[in-house]
């Protein structure tokens, strides 16, 4: 009974960090993923030296070295509940040697533990404020171990010049309930970087409410799967990201969006410069993501000078070395398709309209068809039906390669209907009979739910996004 | 005290390698350079210069240097020389030629390289750089600073910082004659203006959007271009960013009368004209000039050619004729050396921002002779340019992109009494591998003799000030 009274506190405060674990692992993990993609921690001296610039050195070193480590599955949870049980027991340990009583240590213990947690459920809190915190209970519990009142003070008066230098202050910005909205689009982007594609459909498909950010992932997915136009009426509004324009103002997910689409549609100078961009708003101006992407980007476009440069930065990490290695051995098998898409025919645009982009993909190269199904579906969602059949003739029609998507098909009928076009036409663009036979049906029921899914009832029923 | 923890953990780290420092043994020969970086290979330096330390681009365990007497032996693929064996080094050689040869230890296998050579010129070089650091696609911006370091040592100090300035953008900072006493900035957005630098006294001057400046050899007037600046991008990825001026006209600034001075020959409004610097007698002021041209779809035609107008700095007039100097290709950044004798710049293939242009190259005109050098030890296969002169008019420094294409580094060049240029070498930094591992690009290097005497607290405070007002 007496060892249960004297150890309880201690399993309780053990106990209270596995639940941390349990719902940072099980409800929190992709929060873990997206910090340790925004910024980059090298093996380099160097690199190291520059952390003792400023003050809270050790705390911002130690921080972002354990960061690096949320790359692995479980370590985010594992390291963040490790960093909460140590403070948790340090203030239970140093509170008791100042005689508090034991019930009243290990609440405020708990209490210290769940205030770090709760700090960490916003994404611009690191880790290194809550090892910041760490330093300065270390300092609490080393004085506590002195027994005399005036010793503790020359120690206290003694340390807080070094601790403040090696530990700061932490940085709490605010305190919020945990995102778990923001978790899902996490979720869907981290998948989708992964290359988890099916999980980013099944994620997507299984919810019951979409953001923005899951229903662009979406689409990027099935972009590439060659069945945008298949699914582009699921979902309502839609998020293509091509109305998105990169300015001071854009959030920094946006940017990291648009890299993402870039490169998927296959222009290698916006995919360099949305992933530059990227860079400048992370933590130190460095973000790993971004980095790999630099590196594929120059290799893809050839520029192998630009590629080793980001190749060796990512020589010096520890996850993503072997990565760099594969890419020097093996990127010309890796990125064949995508070194076949890139643009060598020069034009200059002052614009970051991504319609514009796409055109000059297109005219550069007719087989991107992650680009061909960009623009189309871009020009229906915004009810654009003119510039729809201008691009479809111009890169589908004039180029011998029709796209036969019932998507297409739909939107097709509605520009023949509306330029009462002759029969030689409808029999020109309309090769789906099944696609036909419905549209005389819709005519018949305009508007009616039954159609929902098809492009005539978003074409008549839902409101285009502003472009 | 807040670097105590680094300096007792190099202190450390230097005892614990030196003591398990491996030496060379069975050496065998290669007869090809060493593959160091940065490339210090056969280079002209200052006997002023801080230490070459590089590295090695291979696997190595162990290495070791001999340049003239001193010796190095360091684990690992560094070559890090101590600062004060550095310094005897250099005044030992002052005006010598001398051989260093590495030898390093590569899978088991000690390897002696073809030795190399420094060149230690007596000629010192400005002891002070001025850097802006900024990610090399200049259209957005975040933690930007504007740096000065000692190139005798590794020192650094920021001029312009961002967390002092609001996160605001900043852009080059300029001596008058590489003098330290008399300087200008420009803080750009709401409330920014021109910082000028008068003894250490610092004025905020109303002169909107000067983009490129220099100043009289007096010190009273400031030429300088106010432009509108446009990014473009290419769809070839290989060429990125294109940065051209929707209009571009030159100004002299009158520091005493606080007047503008202008010229319709110089704010031509079919004609750009930019990039204004005074000669070292004040007597003319270059610049370049292009037509009007449609852009940016003609961006390919927009050439801009060196020209000069006369000035007279004793009654603040400017000529009534445009000399044309060079109208090859399009040419940017003119700098007349101190000494009057030789006027370096860019040329690109065509327009005005030749930092992205890897075609982009340094060429010197002889003023006295107008033979122009072409500089081939000196370009590379990526942008060189944007250059400053030493106040010896014996070493220049300028921005080029050889290593990868996309940041800018700042390489010095020597000019010897015949006018021939060297080798030009890289600015050395503590850690061999800084460069490898820095994301920021050194933008608009400027030599200076002397420490600035103002801080960045003393721009932030000069930025709340009242602008300086000039009458047009």
């Amino acid at each position: 009974m007496r060892i249960l009274k004297r150890y309880y506190p201690a399993a309780v405060i053990a106990l209270w960090a596995i639940g941390w674990f349990c719902f940072f692992q099980f409800r929190y993990p992709y929060h873990f993923f997206f910090q340790e993609q925004n910024q980059l921690f090298l093996w380099s001296w160097d690199y190291i030296s520059t952390y003792f610039d400023k003050s809270g050195g050790l705390a911002l070193l130690a921080g972002d070295f354990l960061t690096q480590f949320y790359y692995y599955l479980f370590a985010g949870a594992a390291i963040l509940s490790l960093v909460l049980l140590l403070a948790g027991t340090l203030v239970y340990i140093a509170l008791r040697n100042f005689n508090v009583n034991r019930v009243i240590a290990m609440i405020l213990a708990i209490a210290m533990m769940s205030f770090l947690a709760v700090c960490h459920f916003s994404t611009s809190y690191r880790l290194s404020s809550t090892i910041a915190i760490l330093g300065w209970i270390l300092l609490l519990w080393i004085i506590s171990l002195m027994k005399d009142w005036k010793l503790r003070a020359v120690i206290l008066c003694c340390a807080l010049l070094p601790t403040w230098l090696l530990f700061g202050a932490p940085q709490i910005r605010k305190i919020q309930k945990p995102d778990l909205i923001l978790e899902k689009d996490f979720a869907v982007d981290c998948e989708y970087y992964f290359g988890n594609h099916d999980k980013v459909i099944e994620t997507v498909e299984g919810s019951t409410e979409w953001t923005d950010q899951m229903i662009f992932f979406y689409n990027l997915v099935q972009a590439q799967r060659g069945e945008l136009p298949d699914h582009l009426m699921k979902f309502t509004p839609n998020i293509l990201g091509t109305f998105y324009k990169i300015g001071p103002e854009t959030p920094m997910l946006i940017i990291r969006n648009m890299n993402e689409l870039y490169w998927a549609l296959g222009d290698m100078t916006f995919t360099e410069r949305a992933a530059m961009m990227t860079n400048v708003f992370s933590h130190n101006n460095r973000n790993v993501r971004m980095i790999r992407r630099l590196a594929e980007c120059n290799f893809v476009s050839g520029d192998s000078l630009a590629a080793e440069k980001y190749l060796r930065i990512l020589d010096k990490t520890l996850a993503y070395d072997k990565w760099a290695m594969n890419v020097r051995q093996q990127g010309k098998q890796l990125y064949r398709e995508k070194m076949q898409m890139v643009n060598h025919r020069d034009t200059i645009t002052i614009t970051d309209n991504a319609h514009f982009l796409m055109m000059q993909l297109l005219d550069a190269n007719p087989n991107n068809t992650v680009a061909l199904d960009y623009i189309l579906c871009s020009d229906l969602l915004l009810k654009d039906i003119s510039n729809f059949k201008r691009d479809y003739d111009r890169y589908c029609l004039d180029t011998g390669r029709p796209r036969l998507k019932a998507l297409y098909q739909e939107a097709l009928c509605i520009w023949l209907a509306g330029t009462k076009a002759p029969q030689e036409l409808w029999q020109q663009y309309i090769h789906r009979d099944d696609v036909m036979q419905r549209f005389m049906d819709y005519n018949n029921r305009r508007g009616d739910p039954a159609f929902k899914g098809t492009y005539w009832y978003y074409f008549d029923k839902i409101k285009a996004p502003e472009a | 005290m807040k670097r105590l923890l680094y300096i007792l953990t190099t202190l450390a780290t230097t005892i614990l390698l030196h003591s398990c420092t491996p030496t060379p043994k069975d050496v065998v020969t290669r007869d090809v350079l060493p593959p160091i970086y940065p490339d210090y290979c056969d280079v002209t330096i200052p006997e002023n210069i801080a230490p070459l330390n590089f590295l090695i681009r291979e696997d190595c365990e162990a290495i070791e240097v001999k340049a003239g007497e001193l010796t190095l032996n360091a684990s690992g693929n560094e070559a890090v020389f101590d600062i004060d064996d550095w310094k005897e080094l250099m005044q030992q050689s002052a005006g010598k030629e001398i051989d260093v040869t590495v030898t390093a230890l590569i899978d088991g296998q000690w390897t002696e390289f073809k030795p190399f050579h420094w060149n230690i010129v007596k000629d010192k070089i400005d002891p002070y750089l001025t850097y802006r650091l900024i990610e090399p696609d200049y259209e957005i911006w975040n933690n930007i600073q504007i740096q000065q370091r000692c190139v005798e040592n590794f020192e650094v100090n920021a001029l312009g910082h961002y967390e002092q300035l609001e996160n605001r953008c900043m852009n080059c900072h300029t001596f008058a004659s590489q003098d330290p006493r008399l300087s200008m900035m420009y803080v750009r957005g709401p409330g920014g203006g021109a910082i000028l630098n008068q003894d250490g006294k610092l004025n905020k001057l109303d002169i909107p959007g000067s983009v490129y400046f220099g100043f009289s050899p007096s010190g009273r007037y400031i030429t300088y271009s106010t432009q509108k600046i446009i990014p473009a991008f290419h769809s070839d990825p290989s060429k990125r960013l294109e940065v051209y001026d929707a209009t571009s006209n030159v100004f002299v600034a009158d520091m005493e009368q606080q007047r503008i001075i202008s010229s319709p020959l110089l704010s031509d409004s079919l004609k750009f004209e930019t990039f204004p610097t005074f000669s070292p007698d004040g007597k003319y002021i270059y610049y370049c000039a292009a037509d009007s041209v449609s852009l940016p779809v003609d961006i390919q035609q927009l050439q801009y050619r060196l020209v000069r107008i006369a000035f007279d700095e004793a009654s603040g007039t400017i000529g009534t004729q445009v000399d044309t100097l060079a109208a090859t290709t399009s040419v940017c950044h003119p700098r007349i050396s101190p000494d009057g004798r030789f006027l370096l710049y860019t040329v690109a293939d065509y327009g005005t921002f030749p930092i992205w242009h890897p075609e982009a190259d340094l060429q010197m005109m002889n003023l006295e002779t107008g033979a122009v050098d072409s500089l081939l030890t000196v370009n590379s296969q990526k942008s060189d340019t944007y250059h400053s002169w030493s106040s010896n008019s014996r070493w220049f420094v300028f921005a080029s992109k050889r290593d990868d294409g996309l940041y800018g580094k700042p390489y010095f060049c020597y000019i010897d009494k015949e006018g021939k240029a060297h080798k030009p070498f890289c600015l050395p930094q503590e850690h061999p591998a800084f460069y490898d591992n820095n994301l920021k690009s050194f933008n608009a290097p400027e030599l200076g003799k002397g420490k600035v005497p103002f801080d960045v607290y003393d721009v932030a405070k000069a930025m709340k000030q009242e602008a300086l007002h000039f009458n047009r």
